[in-house]
């Protein structure tokens, strides 16, 4: 959010487990809805392959907030 | 005097409860009402405007003013004389080497932990002897509590709202001790960390709980800073490997042992600098052998340099216990000290 506001198009990526602290803060920060990459949770015990999985689905994602839709 | 929080009405103080626990305005114990006389005499007692801007929270950009802090002091339990140590403090944790919301939010579970130098904590009757880290007397147990009631009620700062903690430890309702400096021979930690002879300071730290140890079985200094240095290891080696600022609290028991030495504050910082070390390898033995790899051999110390180590004077007379307490994540957040006073560039209101 700090990144939009400095007019630089912007994706996050959470855990699942931090969706709502993630949601929190964008309400706080004056960005309800603004939209995010989710990937599982936890990071730090997965392997190679399980994080390079993860980080597949998230650059997907992040790709596709960052060329579509999201108006925020 | 004008504040300008909003005002509500409750038939009697049971009722009072009940409004602040339904509204999440409180860390699970009652509250004193803030009434508007007892707010205006925390700010009279400070000479603070109720406008007066403490800070702004970075990462929100929240303005957090002297009213606000105010109140949730009253709330904790505070008299108007304990009221410039909160203001003290929280000044302290804006501060942005503190890194506040990092360590408020963070799933480490830290708590905020004051250590108070100076006149005041005489003035103000904060005891810093018998049971010096919990619940040793009103000043202490209400300061520390307005600390967590501001974070709650100003920053959100909740379980599962941003405070994101997975275990916590028990100092998060309150973790404020004064320094013995009246029984101490040592220099104050104020002073050590360059503030002035006399003046009346807090110093905070984003603190993980308080690890006790005991060694009432030598006199001599280096052995007894072995033990220390050994619990300093074990946080490593169990929980982080990253320097950054320990505290270790240090009783009469054993402190008499270091005045007959001759060891000052420098003295034993210097020591546990070079004592408080581990291997990469050894958390091997601990379960994390995963993340060792060809690193093994590499020396990490818990300190970054001497002056990373907070030594207080505080605790009761007997017995050879001591605590260790170590930083919430390294250094990403570091102890600040601020002198405690009145402000002294803003109008009288």
């Amino acid at each position: 959010m700090a990144g939009e506001r400095l007019g630089i198009p912007s994706a996050g990526v959470m855990t699942e487990t931090f969706v709502s602290a993630a949601e929190l803060m964008a309400r706080v920060l004056g960005a309800d809805g603004y939209p995010f990459a989710v990937i599982e949770h936890p990071i730090s015990s997965a392997d190679g392959p399980a994080l390079a999985a993860r980080a597949e689905r998230a650059a997907a994602e992040c790709a596709r907030l960052l060329t579509t839709g999201a108006d925020r | 005097m004008q504040l300008a929080s909003r005002r509500y009405d409750v038939s009697d103080v049971v009722a009072a409860q009940e409004f602040y626990h339904s509204r999440g305005w409180t860390d699970g114990l009652p509250v004193v009402p803030p009434t508007a006389e007892a707010v205006e005499a925390c700010l009279d007692w400070a000479m603070l405007a109720p406008d007066h801007l403490v800070g702004i929270e970075p990462v929100r950009a929240r303005a957090l003013t002297a009213e606000k802090l105010a109140i949730n002091a009253v709330m904790a339990g505070c008299l108007p004389m304990h009221f410039p140590v909160v203001v003290a403090a929280f000044t302290a944790m804006l501060r942005e080497p503190f890194l506040l919301h990092g360590a408020t939010a963070s799933t480490g579970g830290c708590a905020v932990l004051l250590v108070v130098n100076g006149p005041i904590t005489a003035e103000i009757g904060m005891d810093p002897t018998f049971n010096a880290l919990a619940s040793s007397d009103r000043a202490s147990t209400a300061i520390g509590r307005a600390l967590r009631l501001c974070l709650i009620n100003l920053l959100d700062v909740r379980p599962g709202d941003i405070d994101r903690s997975s275990l916590g430890h028990p100092g998060k309702i309150s973790y404020c001790l004064a320094e013995d400096e009246a029984g101490s021979e040592w220099l104050p930690l104020a002073g050590e960390r360059g503030m002035p002879a006399g003046a009346s300071c807090v110093t905070v730290m984003a603190a993980g709980a308080p690890r006790q140890l005991m060694n009432e079985w030598t006199t001599v200094p280096q052995e007894i800073l072995d033990t220390y240095a050994a619990e300093m290891r074990a946080n490593m080696r169990h929980y982080s490997i990253w320097p950054g600022n320990y505290v270790i609290v240090v009783p009469p028991q054993l402190r008499a042992h270091f005045n007959a030495a001759g060891w000052s504050k420098a003295d034993v910082r210097a020591y546990l600098f070079e004592k408080a070390r581990i291997k990469r390898a050894e958390w091997a033995e601990c379960g994390k052998g995963a993340l060792v790899r060809d690193r093994g051999s590499r020396e990490y110390a818990a300190l970054t340099a001497p002056e990373d180590l907070l030594v207080v004077a505080a605790g009761g007379p007997a017995g050879g216990f001591g605590a260790v307490i170590p930083p919430w994540l390294g250094d990403k957040s570091r102890a600040v000290t601020v002198a405690i006073g009145a402000c002294v560039d803003c109008e009288v209101p």
